[in-house]
């Protein structure tokens, strides 16, 4: 991967991460339950942190600092989708069990395709990011647990989210 | 701005309430309120859970200023989505201390006023002059005050949590009083704003706070409005960087009433 390539991933995946803390913002003062107020607000803070990292490298590969940019519009479209599920499980399912392990999948990918010396910060800053996707998702599955909250299936989001080979535009 | 909508008070547009579990009764005017006098243990069961909702609401309204203002600068935005994170540590603390107290949550009414006040506000400057540099610093004022209060009471573990949150607060309050500054020095029609946002609140206040000689459902007897004001907590609130100026504007509102830090008894 170029220096250009690299800066428009980790801008783009900087554009996800703020749109992830954005949907989950819109949806704390909708959801009811106080468990789930707790783990977006928790949750909100890890994707800005996130968002903040990935906006510190961008600056170091020539762009401007926080620089953030557009997905593709299909992924655009359903980071959009998910942002307008109402029902609480649904969001649950739609972002722990969907949009989260494809991310996951994504940033492995990005990862194995970098050099690890040339783009050890990304791949640093990468790694933590993993590491705090994969608790977000425990941290679900133990509120989901404790409040009893179905575990609806959100096969269409997964399925969309598969089919889409890059996220880059 | 469109996911809850608005209501009217008399000429007065306010935010109607964010979504609350099932258990919990909603309530808008502080007689329907279960507050106490005293420190009884009812009383600082209460305290605690009514400061607990009022931490839930806090993360509704930080929440949503980051879905109303994505234009807002990136490290304003950063200090709102961290106030997210801290208040959800309030919450989770008041309610393991509500717990340990042999209480629940839904256990009292609450109120949401400070949201349904400050998500009416169509600007960011104005939501941090109501949410935090009003209704956070208000709350510097009157949980030190309790927890010397509970403290005094025999209740060194609830005295414990509202001091550990207190120091959360301070931060709250002061990095909306650098923005303010910051925002002012660069459009002074910001301070029109404020301004507007704060006569919104005192508006809303008149409205909706309880009158002298009223009483809460808990049998509570309310004082005029100027002899509720809290004593001031002058040195948190210069920590969180209000000038000298201002924090004489306070201390005259509250009657010259003051709270020393601890230090000054040693």
């Amino acid at each position: 991967m170029s220096v250009a390539d690299r800066a428009n991933s980790v801008a783009t995946f900087r554009f996800i991460e703020v749109r992830l803390m954005e949907i989950i913002a819109r949806w704390t003062p909708t959801t009811p339950e106080m468990e789930l107020k707790i783990l977006f607000g928790r949750h909100i803070w890890d994707f800005a942190q996130h968002a903040d990292a990935l906006g510190k490298r961008v600056f170091e590969l020539r762009q401007p600092e926080q620089h953030s940019r557009r997905p593709s519009e299909q992924y655009l479209a359903l980071l959009d989708d998910v942002g307008a599920i109402r029902d609480t499980s649904e969001r649950l399912a739609a972002m722990y069990d969907a949009v989260l392990p494809g991310l996951e999948r994504r940033y492995r990918e990005y990862i194995a395709a970098s050099d690890e010396i040339l783009d050890e910060p990304t791949v640093v800053i990468l790694n933590r990011i993993l590491t705090d996707l994969q608790r977000q998702r425990q941290e679900a599955d133990r509120v989901r647990r404790e409040c009893d909250l179905r575990r609806p299936m959100p096969q269409h989001i997964i399925s969309s989210e598969r089919s889409l080979q890059t996220v880059v535009a | 701005m469109s996911d809850i909508e608005f209501d009217q008070i008399g000429k007065l547009r306010i935010r109607r309430e964010p979504a609350r579990d099932s258990c919990f009764t909603v309530v808008r005017n502080d007689t329907e309120m279960a507050e106490h006098d005293g420190f009884s243990d009812l009383a600082r069961r209460e305290m605690v859970h009514r400061h607990m909702s009022n931490e839930i609401t806090s993360i509704d309204i930080a929440a949503q200023c980051l879905v109303d203002f994505p234009d807002a600068l990136w490290s304003l935005r950063m200090e709102l989505a961290r106030q997210c994170w801290d208040e959800t540590r309030h919450v989770r603390i008041l309610h393991r201390r509500l717990q340990e107290m042999g209480g629940r949550k839904g256990e009292f009414p609450i109120s949401a006023f400070e949201w349904c006040v400050t998500s009416a506000i169509d600007n960011l400057p104005g939501r941090l002059a109501t949410q935090n540099r009003t209704f956070e610093a208000g709350a510097m004022d009157v949980v030190a005050g309790l927890a010397r209060n509970v403290r005094e009471a025999g209740d060194e573990e609830t005295a414990y949590v509202l001091e550990g949150i207190l120091a959360d607060e301070v931060q709250h309050v002061r990095f909306a009083n650098r923005w303010i500054k910051k925002m002012v020095a660069e459009d002074p029609r910001t301070l029109m704003r404020v301004a507007q946002a704060i006569r919104f609140l005192a508006a809303v206040n008149a409205e909706l706070q309880a009158k002298e000689g009223e009483e809460s459902i808990a049998g509570k007897s309310f004082e005029t409005p100027e002899q509720r004001v809290p004593a001031v907590n002058i040195s948190d609130r210069k920590l969180a960087e209000f000038t000298d100026d201002e924090v004489a504007a306070i201390l005259r509102q509250a009657g010259f009433r003051s709270i020393l830090p601890e230090d000054s008894h040693a």
